[in-house]
């Protein structure tokens, strides 16, 4: 379970994030969707714990910080950063070390062999693609066997086959009971298995929808979104629109 | 043309801007702006006093005009043979070689903003210029002369590695020949000058003779320019118009090569722009990844495993295993050789130079614990220069380490330890060297050498203490300026400490283990101190924020 309660994130004057508050329960998926801008990766980096932030975050009843918490969350970046000098089962044996796992081996070789990256056990992270290092940022996340998993545009770089296995292994998490949160703007990839979306925009939840609530309406994820933030984007100042659509998250940190 | 017009006039705009919204910017600009107008004022205006103090032979000048030469002109030719040019940007790759604008153009454009780039040198320089008038007692003109001569060495040495790439690009077995010719320019000038000083012997006299030869200005470019130059400052008419006609011809070459080639050089440059983007990206940041370090070096993965350590240790392991393939002999690189060239040259000069004895008024042999304790001082200061990149600085690149289930401090001095372990190997190697040829006291040995490592421990405690307060800025400048301000601030009290019991201890008659004397109070307070930062710094792997 993650339980995010009144998180606001503030980059000096500027607010990332304000007053968001939600549940996700074992076994749901949630998708946060919006425009560039809209705060959603500082959202999920405050709940991997990464960014100081107001407010609280839970995960399975233990504070985001707590050495418990991490244990039990797994988190795949925007950008995938592995380690340059170290090979793939080196990445997976660095992982089951730092979190203490045992009898860790067959399941790493599963990942990778879902992943395709079996034949690549021994090449080094530098000599890997984009996408071959978003494979291995999931392997590592999954590895830990997670009750919460943390995505952040997991879809980005990587090749169908890849995208096919990583929907099948949403679809097992969701099977074994674990919260998960994706980030992304391929609302078509998650229109399968979504429990929950929330629409955000400036930093800000606009609608929080269930499956059964938008399914009852005919509506799809794709329609809700562009309502959403159509009506919100006409309804908000011109300005404040403008920058929501121009900048990223985090080149807009930078700015501030 | 006017698109490109346009984005310059645009940049240029924009990074005063935003340097005027950026107040801790500003003021280090102001600051460099001021430390800058008083080199410049000092040195024009000093006293005769400080003058005739200070005042050195010019012939030092004309050595280290032609070293200076060397040095920003023959890694910039020998680039042009794989690359082409070092003046484009990713920015530039990616919009302006698109754009429907001819190669020509591009590459002029290119020119002129390495032209623009040098106005900061030029300025810089001009400090510089400023204290060889009071030194070499030039007038103005001659000191705006000297850096005149390098802005053109650097506008020259374009042209020429255009010239190079010109009649090299496609042409490999060329290229290795004139690579050849580009490294044969120092070596001949230092044949030349080391011929010299053996024919007559190694003095200071025959250095300064060997160095003003007019032999060295017959290498091409190189040599020309300081020719040229060292005409105009003495007045050597003939000699500038002899070394300026060779510049020119090469010069109008270059550019009628250029006008007349057709030219290709997007995909030279692409990977050039490419390393040298994420090269800029790691200063500006001030965090340096391992692609950068190690460019497009081939490593081979000979063993698979990290094999040891838990929790917040696997990392500790793991960059032991990175070290591994960094380098065969993990803590033994490129950095021991030069440390202990470094503390066996030091200690080789110190051991020739006489020592004076004051109780007696005697010049007496030099005595090894001054040896150890000359050596540990200018060590220390090379060992900032490699500690600038620990493994625990790349590892805040990722979020695993933020991510590990363990204590905060655990982690912090697990990610830490090989950076300060690796100071200590390089100590023992160095000291335990120059124990051999200094000897002395081994326990002045021992003492210099903890001491040399400690000092290890307070560059990493002021790069953590830079990471805490300034890290997240994402400015490399801001950090640097925090960095070395805090290195200051955590060794002055140790060296005090230092003084204080070289004072008091050596009065009373330990002065032949001086070195130890000084040693144990500074490693003690480097070790304290450090320790300190690490448990109060220890939230730093708490969040990437």
């Amino acid at each position: 379970m993650i339980n995010v309660s009144h998180l606001t994130k503030k980059y000096h004057r500027f607010i990332a994030n304000e007053n968001l508050s939600f549940m996700i329960n074992g076994g749901e998926i949630a998708v946060l969707a919006g425009p560039n801008g809209a705060g959603k990766s500082t959202a999920i980096k405050c709940i991997a714990g990464l960014l100081r932030f107001e407010g609280e975050i839970e995960i399975c009843g233990y504070n985001n910080k707590s050495l418990e918490a991490k244990r039990l969350l797994g988190y795949i970046p925007e950008i995938p950063a592995p380690f340059e000098l170290l090979t793939v089962w080196e990445h997976m044996e660095f992982i089951a070390r730092a979190y203490n796992l045992e009898d860790w081996q067959d399941r790493a070789e599963e990942l990778m062999r879902r992943m395709e990256l079996l034949d690549k056990r021994d090449k080094l992270g530098r000599e890997l693609s984009k996408g071959m290092q978003q494979k291995i940022s999931i392997c590592c996340a999954l590895l830990i066997k997670p009750q919460a998993v943390l995505f952040d545009e997991p879809f980005v770089g990587l090749d169908p086959h890849a995208i096919k296995e990583l929907k099948a292994m949403l679809f097992e998490l969701k099977a074994q009971n674990v919260s998960v949160i994706i980030s992304t703007h391929m609302l078509e990839t998650v229109e399968e298995f979504w429990d929950k979306v929330f629409i955000m925009m400036n930093g800000r939840i606009e609608a929080e929808r269930d499956r059964r609530s938008v399914e009852k309406t005919g509506e799809n994820l794709e329609q809700l979104f562009f309502d959403i933030t159509e009506r919100s984007r006409s309804s908000s100042e011109p300005e404040k629109a403008d920058n929501a659509a121009a900048d990223d998250g985090e080149s807009r940190r930078k700015k501030k | 043309m006017n698109a490109v017009f346009y984005m310059l006039r645009k940049t240029v705009k924009n990074e005063i801007l935003d340097t005027l919204r950026h107040p801790l910017k500003l003021l280090i600009y102001g600051f460099m702006a001021v430390t800058m107008v008083y080199a410049v004022i000092s040195g024009f205006f000093a006293s005769d006093e400080w003058i005739t103090d200070n005042r050195q032979d010019i012939r030092l000048l004309y050595g280290a005009y032609l070293v200076l030469l060397h040095v920003i002109s023959v890694p910039i030719m020998q680039k042009g043979f794989s690359t082409g040019t070092s003046f484009f940007s990713m920015a530039d790759v990616n919009n302006v070689f698109t754009a429907p604008i001819s190669d020509k153009k591009i590459l002029l454009y290119g020119i002129g903003r390495q032209l623009a780039s040098m106005l900061f040198l030029a300025i810089s320089f001009s400090a510089y210029g400023s204290i060889a008038v009071g030194i070499f007692d030039l007038t103005v003109q001659q000191s705006l002369m000297l850096v005149g001569g390098i802005l053109l060495m650097l506008f020259a040495v374009q042209f020429i590695t255009l010239f190079f790439y010109c009649i090299c690009s496609g042409h490999p077995r060329r290229a290795s020949v004139l690579k050849y010719f580009v490294y044969m320019i120092p070596v001949y000038s230092i044949f030349v000058v080391l011929a010299y000083v053996f024919s007559r012997g190694f003095t200071y006299e025959n250095l300064l003779a060997a160095v003003s030869q007019p032999i060295l200005d017959f290498t091409p470019i190189v040599g020309w320019m300081h020719g040229f130059v060292l005409g105009l400052l003495s007045g050597a008419w003939l000699q500038t118009a002899v070394y300026g006609g060779l510049l020119l011809i090469s010069f109008s070459v270059s550019i009628v090569v250029f006008a007349k080639i057709k030219l290709d050089f997007y995909e030279d440059v692409l990977s050039q722009a490419e390393s040298y983007f994420e090269f800029r990206d790691s200063i500006r940041t001030g965090r340096m990844s391992e692609n950068v370090m190690l460019g497009s070096r081939k490593i081979n993965v000979r063993k698979t495993g990290i094999n040891r350590g838990h929790g917040a240790a696997a990392v500790f392991f793991k960059h032991l295993k990175e070290g591994s393939r960094r380098s065969r002999f993990m803590f033994f690189n490129i950095n021991t050789v030069v440390l202990l060239s470094v503390s066996l040259l030091v200690g080789k000069i110190i051991q020739d130079l006489p020592m004076f004895e004051g109780a007696t008024g005697e010049w007496l042999e030099m005595k090894p614990t001054i040896i150890y304790l000359a050596v540990t001082v200018i060590c220390a200061y090379v060992q900032f220069f490699f500690s600038a990149a620990g493994d625990w600085v790349k590892e805040l690149n990722k979020h695993y380490i933020f991510l590990i289930p363990d204590s905060a401090v655990k982690k912090l001095i697990m990610a830490g330890a090989t950076s300060i372990i690796k100071p200590f190997v390089d100590g023992l190697i160095a000291f335990g060297a120059l124990y051999i040829i200094a000897g002395g006291n081994m326990i002045d040995a021992v003492t210099s050498m903890i001491s040399y490592g400690s000092f290890g421990c307070v560059y990493i405690a002021a790069n953590i203490l830079a990471q805490r307060i300034v890290g997240g800025s994402g400015n490399g400048g801001v950090f640097i300026t925090f960095y070395m301000s805090f290195i200051v601030l955590l060794m002055i009290p140790g060296i005090i400490l230092g003084v204080v019991s070289l004072a008091n201890f050596g009065a009373a008659g330990f002065f032949s283990i001086s070195a130890t004397l000084m040693a144990v109070p500074v490693f003690l307070w480097n070790f304290i101190i450090s320790l300190c930062i690490f448990l109060l710094c220890r939230n730093l792997l708490d969040n990437i924020a």
